[in-house]
């Protein structure tokens, strides 16, 4: 085995400049599935985070039902349990507690509706983006109740700016009589989602529950994980914790539907990019196999008349495919690795694409994962053994008088 | 009476090229006795190298059988084949002998490796050989390094470093000078002599053929002539 080992080494560095090409455009199709990969995942964290840290949170918990209609009544149960327990939960980073209701805003240019958000200014910085998005004007306080935050092309379509005044119109819980309070527009936002920029309009929490006279209920508490991938989970204990006495705690996969078919529709073209480009790299290797073999076509016969075994000829071409594939893999690996190491430091500007309903708001940074350097270098080697099955049989059927004839 | 270490019997081979078959040997009849110094000579497309390929295993006759240290080869196959070929056939060709990215121990080390011999009995076996063919101190060269005459040297060491039983040898000067084909010659007939190896050759070379202790003429695939000579 060590001389047939020997062999195919020298056999592969016999044709440097071979070698040197086989091994670049099968490193370079290596390099670029990592590259590829690595994009997707930080596409997918980058939308997943557009998603969840715009606004929506991580996970969410809400009464029973209440997504389906927006009830002003369906309050969370046992609000002020659940904040205690949620207080104690290690693996979330952060929450917040909120209203939501539908509501009228009227400024002497129009009107418009708008989900009204009361929001605890605060905790709301630690899950949202509401804060940084603030171009003109400033967050709420706790202590101004007469704020309130609306978007941008909300203020386009009511002719408004800081400092003008708005009307909201409520429905109020249980009566379904309208409640009307007069705001100041305090700062106005831009996050960059058009459903949000358009239709969101901000209060401080206490006021709200006023307006909408609950009391001190509340319609939803968002979530942060200390842990993205957690929240992903569903099988994560914590959704049936907080999914009983009639309240329900859903993940971001839950929300955002349309997020976990993006998702799925990656891996899915992943996993066709992935056949294409290994089919490419097989070919390459059995066709430097091929080239070798036929270059040496006496020297395999007089191995045969000399008493090499057929067995031992294919085990000479898997070698070499083998050999041919680990250069790849080396030199693939390295240059992935750079390319991509380069882009996660200094990210890519997709900035404003929107993508299946998404707007990518940030930089994408390419993501490592151990599959890239672990899957993908194995399937090298199994696409390129594969690859070499052929001219390894066909080394082995070689009858020495023929191989010699075919050289002459 | 000397035993015949290759008898060939009714052997006849068809080769079918583009759809037209082509008779390269007819029915030959042979025996080839231990401790032979033989030349096989004929006009090209006579049936030389086919004979030769036919007796050691090479290729596998149409019809007639080839039995040699008394195993019916032609009926062999596979690794059968190969491993008997290993332990009983020392072969040398006309050129491209050698295995270009082995050193030539390695080149001669490389049968004894198939047959599973031990490191350090290669090594005073590849010592000797090279010593009795005149390339000691030559082992870790690379063919490329070594002429054509010391190249076909090495390559008569590997054929009888594991003693097999006959050495078949495809034109083994074609591509040497004249005065490196009759050195080359004058080892192998001094090694038949000293060891008692049975040589085939392959050969149209006039020397071969007058230093050969036998002359086998091939004329379109049939043996016109067959004389025992000095």
């Amino acid at each position: 085995m060590k001389i047939l080992l020997k062999l195919a080494w020298r056999n592969v560095l016999r044709n440097k400049r071979r070698t040197l090409l086989s091994g670049l455009a099968v490193g370079i199709g290596l390099a670029s599935m990592i590259f590829v990969n690595a994009v997707f995942s930080g596409m997918l964290q980058s939308m997943i985070r557009t998603a969840t840290d715009t606004f929506i949170g991580q996970g969410q918990i809400h009464a029973k039902g209440f997504r389906d209609t927006l009830e002003v009544e369906k309050t969370i149960e046992n609000p002020g349990s659940v904040i205690k327990q949620l207080g104690r939960e290690n693996m979330l980073a952060c929450f917040t507690p909120r209203t939501v209701s539908f509501s009228m805003l009227s400024s002497a240019g129009g009107v418009k509706s708008v989900m009204l958000y009361g929001i605890k200014p605060g905790s709301e910085m630690k899950i949202s983006i509401l804060d940084e998005s603030i171009t003109n004007g400033r967050y709420l306080d706790n202590d101004n109740r007469g704020m309130i935050l609306i978007g941008s092309k909300t203020a386009e379509t009511l002719n408004v700016e800081v400092g003008d005044r708005l009307v909201v119109t409520v429905a109020q819980a249980y009566s379904g009589e309208l409640s009307q309070e007069m705001f100041r527009v305090g700062g106005i936002f831009r996050m960059g989602i058009r459903e949000a920029d358009s239709g969101l309009a901000f209060i401080n929490i206490k006021k709200a529950q006023e307006l909408l006279g609950i009391g001190n209920n509340i319609h939803e508490i968002a979530l942060r994980f200390k842990d993205i991938e957690m929240a992903g989970d569903p099988a994560l204990p914590f959704w049936r914790k907080y999914s009983r006495n009639g309240n329900e705690a859903i993940s971001w996969k839950t929300m955002v539907p349309q997020l976990d078919s993006v998702i799925e529709m990656s891996h899915i073209s992943t996993g066709i990019t992935l056949l294409l480009v290994f089919g490419i790299i097989g070919l390459t290797i059995m066709n430097s196999l091929f080239m070798s073999l036929y270059e040496r076509m006496f020297e395999f016969g007089v191995l045969r008349a000399i008493g090499t075994r057929p067995v031992s000829m294919a085990i000479i071409i898997l070698l070499e495919a083998s050999i041919l594939a680990v250069i790849s893999i080396l030199a693939g690996s390295l240059l992935g690795y750079a390319v991509t190491k380069y882009f996660s430091v200094n990210g890519i500007n997709y900035k404003g694409i929107e993508f299946a309903g998404l707007t990518i708001t940030k930089f994408i940074y390419p993501v490592f994962s151990p599959e890239q350097f672990t899957l993908y270098p194995l399937l090298i080697i199994i696409f390129s053994l594969t690859a070499a099955i052929y001219p390894a049989v066909f080394a082995a059927r070689l009858t020495p008088a023929r191989a010699m004839r075919r050289s002459i | 009476m000397t035993e015949e270490i290759i008898k060939v019997k009714d052997v006849s081979k068809v080769y079918g090229m583009d759809g037209v078959k082509v008779q390269a040997l007819g029915s030959i009849n042979l025996g080839i006795k231990n401790g032979e110094f033989t030349a096989i000579a004929g006009p090209s497309g006579s049936g030389k190298t086919t004979l030769l390929n036919l007796m050691s295993g090479l290729d596998i006759p149409t019809s007639g059988s080839v039995m040699l240290s008394g195993k019916l080869i032609s009926d062999m196959k596979g690794s059968d084949l190969s491993d008997f070929r290993r332990d009983h056939i020392g072969f040398i060709f006309q050129s491209y002998n050698l295995i270009p990215v082995l050193s030539v121990r390695e080149n001669i080390e490389y049968v004894m490796l198939l047959q599973g011999i031990g490191k350090d009995e290669r090594r005073s076996r590849v010592g000797s050989i090279l010593s009795e063919v005149g390339l000691a101190g030559m082992e870790k060269r690379k063919p490329g390094q070594l002429s054509g005459g010391q190249q076909q040297r090495v390559a008569v060491a590997r054929a009888m470093v594991t003693n097999p039983d006959i050495i078949l040898a495809d034109e083994p000067t074609a591509n040497l000078d004249s005065a490196t084909g009759a050195g080359l010659l004058d080892m192998m007939r001094e090694l038949n002599e000293k060891r008692g190896m049975t040589f085939v050759f392959s050969t149209h070379d006039a020397m071969i053929m007058e230093r050969s202790k036998r002359l086998i003429i091939l004329k379109d695939g049939h043996i016109e002539k067959d004389e025992q000579r000095g």
